[in-house]
């Protein structure tokens, strides 16, 4: 059996006393999907921050592709992509500008980065957009291009946190499809979703989170037969409750 | 077991790696190579308007400053005040927008780099900055005839020291402050009455002696006699004043890595 790709043991994180991750478990295979189910508020996108360095792991162990996320953050980082909820991309730059500049940050070799930055436009079906401001795409562009440039370090493992969430069918379905070739290609996959059918398609395994604890797991056909029911929408809402949550 | 209080950080948390700070620091000038044309002329243009009106405007009613010609006089404290201008408004609005509109600095976060490669890298790209202005400043007063020693040649390199303090000072206030509209105090209080009253527009030998006093505490002093007295020839005292300024950076460092850390990486 390889090292996980990604190891949490009794992980856990609060904020000002309000406890956001109550203690979880989990290890992802490498070259799967992982996915986290769970309404908002539940401790997803702190889980996925603390894996990528945005928030300090609050107690327990996180490791990395082995590597202790709170010794080592920079060797961590080095090997992940993020695609991020909020976009972030940079404003004052190109479609390809963007890839360059990201790739600056991991420090990769100047002479490497473009014919590398073209690809991953071709892969995102951005090409004809390379020279264009970042104001000027779609919503839907937008988010390909957060996947090409979370793809330009050449990552082991790719976070993204609710990654088609806002997309009408035609874009979400292209973001899909790329998940789909990375996973082909032996690349790592953290998913946070609402979308019970995304999950379904994607994730190899996951689990459904509830007030920073893990609340099930397993494989999404697993779960609904454990469960006696008709989808994975129905296990989500049995375990979590049927009324609404305000966060 | 870590607890989830804010801890102190680790030396290897507060010092920075040249070569990620590098890249943040190249992004920086990436953006500005691209806009320098609208960006520079503003900012170059205003040291000139004061260069104008007190040098040649009450200049001519005042026939000298302890034997110096009042524009002369002038002349290398506005070489300073550019640099101070430049890196002041730099590390606030916009490492601010970077920080807060943009949410630029949580994708850099993603990757390799960490805060204080972030801040390092910020700060030396606004150093750099102010020495980009300052240089073009100089230029045109070397070409009005106002500078009379060859050190001036060493205002450009000794400058960047006098950028980065000015540099670390917003940064720390930036880092520290909740709203944009707080830099109104930073101005208003800070920086102008530094541009005032810190030896550009009159020396303090006949005034009481508590207002020299007052005024080395005021960074802007320290380069204004740093870029005077490369302009008209320096004694040693030039680097006792590039050694206070290199302090003030050194000092202040770790309060917007601890701060950015705060914000950014709860």
């Amino acid at each position: 059996m390889s090292e996980p790709a990604v190891l949490a043991r009794d992980l856990r994180k609060s904020y000002d006393g309000r406890v956001a991750v109550d203690g979880i478990d989990f290890a992802v295979d490498p070259g799967t999907c992982f996915g986290f189910l769970g309404p908002n508020g539940a401790g997803k996108t702190t889980t996925m921050k603390m894996v990528y360095g945005l928030a300090e792991v609050g107690g327990g162990e996180l490791r990395v592709l082995g590597i202790d996320v709170v010794a080592e953050p920079r060797r961590v980082k080095a090997h992940l992509g993020v695609v991020p909820q909020e976009t972030n991309l940079d404003g004052e730059f190109t479609v390809l500008e963007n890839l360059l500049v990201q790739a600056s940050y991991f420090g990769i070799p100047r002479r490497d980065v473009e014919p590398r930055a073209r690809e991953l436009l071709e892969f995102t079906q951005l090409t004809e957009r390379a020279g264009d401001r970042i104001e000027t795409l779609s919503g839907g562009m937008k988010r390909r291009l957060l996947v090409a440039r979370a793809l330009i370090n050449e990552p082991d493992i790719v976070v993204l946190d609710e990654p088609t969430t806002g997309l009408d069918p035609q874009a979400r379905l292209a973001v899909w499809r790329a998940m789909e070739e990375l996973k082909d290609r032996g690349v790592s996959l953290l998913l946070t979703t609402h979308y019970m059918e995304e999950a379904a398609r994607l994730c190899d395994r996951l689990v459904i989170m509830d007030l920073g604890r893990i609340v099930a797991e397993g494989e999404p056909v697993e779960l609904i037969r454990k469960h006696q029911a008709e989808n994975l929408e129905e296990v989500f809402l049995d375990l979590t409750g049927r009324h609404l949550r305000e966060d | 077991m870590k607890t989830d209080s804010p801890r102190s950080l680790s030396r290897s948390q507060i010092i920075p790696s040249p070569r990620y700070a590098a890249s943040v620091a190249g992004r920086n000038a990436r953006v500005f190579s691209k806009l320098w044309k609208g960006s520079l002329a503003p900012q170059f243009i205003d040291p000139l308007f004061y260069l104008v009106a007190m040098g040649y405007g009450l200049g001519t009613y005042i026939a000298s400053i302890n034997g110096v010609p009042y524009r002369d006089f002038i002349a290398p404290g506005l070489i300073a005040s550019s640099a101070m201008w430049a890196a002041s408004f730099e590390c606030t609005y916009n490492v601010y927008i970077r920080m807060h509109e943009y949410h630029l600095y949580d994708a850099v976060l993603s990757t390799p780099v960490e805060a204080q490669d972030l801040v390092a890298g910020d700060l030396v790209w606004s150093a750099i900055r102010a020495m980009i202005y300052s240089t073009v400043f100089l230029i045109v007063v070397t070409a009005f005839g106002l500078i009379h020693s060859w050190w001036a040649i060493a205002i450009p390199p000794l400058v960047i020291i006098g950028g980065l303090a000015f540099s670390t000072i917003a940064y720390t206030f930036t880092a520290l402050i909740p709203r944009i509209d707080l830099y109104s105090y930073y101005f208003t209080l800070g920086i102008t009455p530094m541009f005032l009253f810190s030896g550009i527009f009159f020396p303090f030998n006949r005034l009481p002696g508590w207002v020299e006093v007052v005024a080395w505490f005021t960074p802007l002093y320290h380069l204004v006699q740093v870029t005077r007295g490369l302009a008209e020839g320096p004694g040693p005292i030039v680097l006792v004043h590039l050694g206070i300024l290199l302090a003030i950076s050194v000092a202040l460092f770790a309060i917007p890595v601890r701060a950015v850390r705060r914000r950014l990486v709860a």
